[in-house]
């Protein structure tokens, strides 16, 4: 990304429920889990993981979406692996 | 939007979500439960909100001696063995978080001292000079220039301090309103104190979110802009209705006395910096540039000696001091008291040494309060009650982050203390570092310059107190009191309704699915 392009990114609106389609890989925070699968919000969109377990709380994530409902903004993605820590970790 | 109320998509019965890593159990148990765990950073922020709003003191040393106090009494309500106390307090001291920011800090405040003691703001005493503003568009005027320097140096403090001993007896004696001149001197300290890669306060964002500081800077820039404009309108409208007053003395030549245009290389400085740290240069590299050609251009067009960056003052009876003695960074001094290292980089750098300590102590209050649970209860308490959407969420961040900036004069101590809070609310609707970053330092920048007991604020009405003794026809009737600065400092109060209304209608928003901050690691 350019000099130029890094001051000209984030100048719009967005929405609090992003959408995703299947296949798309993306990377999140797990937020809670249920012992074997986690939830993750990209804000007011709801991802319910599958696989992520207590050890991925607070853990950044890389998962595929296998299915998204855009009407209600949630969607479900098997986890691929661990690729970060939060900020803190407690 | 804690729990489990809400469904997935396909009705998964197993839908009992709860939060926490499986590690549930703090690993201090308090007396009276783990909220006590909050007691070494509660005995602070009383500490802090008695000593330097109360008693107006802003003495970062004390601030030390409180966080101390903290930890100790703490100590006392710790079951069974205080060492896992103990390790926590090093735990905390050991986080990247607290090193990074020293680390950066130390480099730009020896940059931000070259450029001081090289005549920037001379620099820009030739520009106003040469504009020929006349008394309604002279707080306008201060603002842009203002900005420009706290750009460059990153301290809005020193900014207060630089601009309010030769811009605002100008103001006066050009009949500008002195009240509008001291609060656009205040809003261009915010300016540049929010937005430059050197500041303080943005390297704690940056570092505290987990984000390179080039990124934070560049993502920030929108907020900044907006706010700096109705600013600027602001003061040019404000500056027509509103007077100065009679000062009795001549021909305003004050500008002109102190205006030196060769000061303005350090625009050049102050690009490198900036640049490269935009460019994605690591934060050090990128002001090491900055002091090598900060220093160049002092060394070489003269605007400070080899002398005046770093000076050895030696005992004559040390070994090598009298063979030495022609050499342009030794002098020799009978003093005992005397002997010592000074000069630009010494004093950059001696700056953040009491900051520094202070941060590490806060991170260590805030480490026991973590391991204590009583964090993960005000957590738990928020997203329950406050952040229950992405939209309160960010309100929330914005709230608590201006609240305790507010309250605390120090704004970067406030900053390192509520830095935790802010990325745990963030992180669960997977707002993006920089986002983050940016609603954090917006208030801590804007609520450090505003009220009577802001630092920012002290730093520059001490300067101001100072001037009836260097000024004759200056009295102390002509100053401003801190009180009566308040509603026009714009910047900062344009700084937060422009966060306030980000987060409503999600202007800037930026997901970790949009664009993932680079991480601070680079750092």
């Amino acid at each position: 990304m350019s000099l130029f392009s890094k001051y000209l990114k984030g100048w719009r609106f967005r929405s609090s429920e992003p959408t995703f389609e299947p296949g798309d890989e993306i990377s999140v925070f797990v937020a809670e889990t249920n012992g074997t699968d986690g939830r993750a919000y990209v804000g007011d969109t709801r991802l319910t993981v599958e696989g992520a377990g207590p050890e991925t709380v607070e853990k950044r994530v890389r998962v595929r979406v296998t299915e998204f409902d855009d009407s209600s903004a949630t969607g479900r993605g098997e986890l691929l692996e661990v690729v970060g820590e939060s900020s803190y970790t407690g | 939007m804690s729990g489990g109320s809400d469904g997935p998509p396909d009705g998964d019965p197993t839908d009992t979500f709860v939060e926490g890593t499986g590690d549930e159990e703090p690993r201090i148990t308090f007396y009276g439960g783990r909220g006590m765990s909050a007691l070494p950073i509660g005995v602070f922020i009383v500490w802090a909100i008695v000593q330097t709003a109360l008693w107006r003191i802003s003495d970062t040393g004390g601030l030390i001696v409180g966080m101390l106090f903290g930890l100790v009494i703490g100590m006392f309500f710790v079951r069974g063995n205080w060492a896992s106390y103990a390790n926590t307090i090093f735990e905390g001291m050991t986080q990247p978080v607290a090193v990074t920011a020293i680390v950066a800090w130390i480099w730009a405040g020896i940059f931000a001292q070259l450029l001081q003691d090289g005549g920037f703001v001379g620099g820009l005493v030739w520009l106003a000079d040469l504009a020929g503003v006349g008394a309604a568009l002279f707080p306008a005027a201060t603002f842009v220039l203002a900005a420009l320097f706290t750009t460059g140096i990153g301290t809005g403090y020193g900014a207060a301090v630089a601009f309010v001993t030769l811009f605002f007896p100008t103001g006066l004696l050009l009949g500008a309103s002195p009240v509008l001149t001291f609060a656009a001197i205040l809003s261009g300290a915010i300016f540049g104190d929010n937005l430059a890669p050197v500041s303080d306060t943005t390297i704690v964002s940056a570092v505290t979110q987990d984000s390179d500081i080039g990124g934070v800077v560049a993502s920030r820039f929108k907020y900044v802009i907006i706010a700096a404009t109705l600013t600027f309108v602001g003061y040019v409208v404000a500056g027509q209705t509103m007077g100065g007053i009679e000062t009795g003395a001549g021909a305003a030549n004050l500008l002109a006395e102190a205006s030196d245009p060769i000061g303005l290389v350090h625009l050049v400085s102050m690009g490198i910096v900036i640049g490269a740290a935009i460019a994605g240069r690591h934060i050090v590299e990128a002001i090491s540039w900055g002091i090598v050609v900060a220093i160049a251009f002092n060394l070489v067009l003269g605007l400070a000696g080899i002398g005046e960056i770093v000076t050895f003052s030696a005992p004559a009876d040390a070994p090598l001091a009298q063979p030495l003695a022609d050499l342009p960074i030794l002098q020799i001094v009978d003093d005992a008291d005397a002997v010592g290292v000074s000069g630009s980089v010494m004093e950059g750098a001696s700056g953040f040494f009491e900051l520094s300590i202070l941060v590490l102590l806060i991170i260590a209050a805030a480490q026991i309060m973590i391991r204590g649970g009583a964090f993960q209860a005000i957590l738990d308490w928020s997203l329950e009650n406050l952040a229950t959407n992405v939209r309160n969420a960010e309100l929330t961040m914005v709230a608590s982050a201006a609240l305790i900036n507010a309250i605390i004069t120090i704004n970067t101590a406030a900053e390192v203390a509520i830095g935790p809070y802010i990325s745990k609310i963030g992180e669960r609707f997977n707002l993006n570092g920089y986002r983050r970053a940016n609603i954090l330092d917006g208030q801590t920048a804007a609520l450090g310059y505003i009220f009577p007991w802001s630092g920012g604020v002290l730093a520059g009405y001490q300067a101001m107190e100072g001037l009836p003794g260097e000024y004759e026809w200056l009295d102390q009737g002509m100053l401003v009191t801190p009180i009566d600065v308040v509603p026009y400092v714009f910047q900062g109060w344009l700084l937060v309704a422009v966060f306030v209304v980000a987060a409503i209608t999600g202007f800037g928003r930026e997901y970790v699915t949009d664009r993932e901050s680079e991480e601070v690691a680079r750092v």
